[in-house]
């Protein structure tokens, strides 16, 4: 990229500081390839700003802060590699092709540097929303999975819905089940208080003989829950789907109040 | 006396003493220009510390070819004060400034009558101030008011493209209004 008259205004608003976006980009890349004409614009305007800076009325600043330096630099580590023993001939010859690696890099790290803090700060951002996508993308494939599998079962001309409504206890409580005699199904709840600590909603199938247990519902929060019904092992049909409110294990026949009964 | 780039070599070397008269030669240079964006004294003065803190940890990449120590440090000094304003913006969960805030920031006009306010009105009143005012806006929103191109398209309500031109005349005509004094000259070499 060469230099051409767009770059002198986007020099011009780099120096203030206020260049942003694709222009941004754009120029930074422009700089990274070095531009002598960019360079000594930039140049020319630091100057001139800091000439801005020179023009207003000086002010003495609080003297704790010159203390506060002057301790921090004393505390900081003794003056390390800094005082060196006098180089030989060839550490110094070294130290030269370090000293013009380090020039070149500090050139090719100008522009970097001085985004360091924001770039880090939008690196953070950008995985905290990858993490977020994730979690969304886990929720929503299960959720897919779960819609895909009650259409499939609508699909079956076998299939019947069957609605349950609140017992007892949870008169306001409704749940609807789409069953399917040789597949199973699933049952969606609403309107039901999620169950006690020590208790857990326990759904039965009744056919020809006893309830057999159909495992347990977890209800959420917000009254609603939803799950998957094994189909009932060499039985007939199921005629009756009840919920009741059983220790948290489950239990082998049901032992507490109805909430939930189709008819 | 040492020049400032002198100074600026010896605090790489880890000479404190060239750091304590780079202090003395700078703070009261930067201190106004920090005070002036950041606005409050205790802000003012913990960016000041962090600007000369840093000075004497990079001394060793100041490269003269880049621009004199003066540019250096009050660009150092400009870029930490505007993070500084920008952090206090997002802790107060509001991420941009409402932009007439920031205007009333950079605006004289809204200056009061405090010894302060009239330091402002002294930079106003210099080589800005003398810029067109639509120049003078622009480049005032942007290096005082740490706006960004678009924020300042936004604020002001004009295109893009007029807001880079206007910073870029205003930039061009400050540099020829702007003539160094000779008796500070010779620091900076």
């Amino acid at each position: 990229m060469t230099h051409d008259e767009s770059f002198d205004a986007l020099a011009a608003v780099y120096a203030v500081g206020a260049l942003d976006g694709e222009d941004r980009l754009r120029f930074e890349a422009h700089l990274g390839e070095g531009c002598a004409t960019c360079e000594t614009a930039l140049r020319e305007s630091g100057e001139t700003l800091a000439a801005l800076a020179r023009e207003a009325p000086r002010a003495i600043p609080p003297a704790h802060v010159k203390e506060a330096l002057l301790r921090r630099i004393a505390e900081s580590t003794a003056p390390t590699p800094r005082a060196r023993p006098a180089p030989s001939r060839l550490r110094w010859l070294a130290g030269a092709a370090a000293a013009v690696i380090v020039v070149s890099a500090l050139t090719a790290g100008y522009v970097s540097a001085r985004y360091e803090a924001r770039l880090g700060q939008m690196a953070r951002e950008a995985a905290a929303v990858r993490e977020r996508l994730r979690q969304d993308q886990a929720s929503l494939n299960e959720q897919l999975a779960l819609y895909r599998d009650v259409v499939d079962l609508l699909r079956d001309p076998a299939s019947r819905i069957v609605s349950l409504q609140g017992q007892g206890p949870a008169p306001q409580a409704a749940a609807r089940v789409v069953w399917n005699d040789r597949t199973g199904g699933h049952i969606f709840v609403n309107n039901l208080e999620p169950a006690p600590s020590g208790k857990a909603y326990e759904l039965w199938t009744i056919g020809e003989g006893a309830p057999r247990p159909a495992g347990l519902v977890a209800i959420q929060p917000s009254g609603t829950g939803s799950q998957r019904i094994a189909p009932v092992p060499g039985s007939t049909s199921v005629k009756v789907f009840a919920m009741t409110l059983e220790p948290a294990e489950g239990s082998p026949d049901p032992t507490g109040p109805m909430v939930l009964a189709s008819k | 006396m040492a020049t400032s780039a002198e100074l600026i070599r010896s605090m790489a070397a880890g000479d404190r003493e060239a750091f304590a008269h780079f202090y003395d030669r700078y703070a009261s240079l930067v201190y106004p220009l920090i005070l002036r964006i950041v606005r409050e004294r205790a802000d003012a003065a913990d960016v000041l510390q962090e600007v000369f803190w840093e000075t004497w940890q990079t001394a060793d990449a100041y490269d003269a070819a880049r621009g004199t120590p003066e540019a250096w440090i009050v660009m150092r000094a400009r870029t930490r004060a505007i993070d500084r304003v920008r952090s206090i913006r997002r802790k107060r969960e509001t991420f941009v400034m409402p932009l007439d805030e920031v205007t009333a920031r950079v605006t004289p006009d809204s200056a009061g009558d405090s010894a302060e306010r009239a330091e402002d009105r002294g930079v106003i009143l210099g080589a800005l101030a003398r810029l067109p005012e639509a120049q003078r806006e622009v480049i005032e929103l942007a290096y005082y008011g740490g706006l960004s191109q678009t924020e300042i398209a936004d604020s002001i309500k004009q295109p893009l493209g007029t807001v880079k031109t206007r910073i870029r005349s205003g930039l061009e005509r400050l540099r020829t209004l702007i003539k160094r004094p000779t008796g500070l000259a010779g620091w900076d070499r």
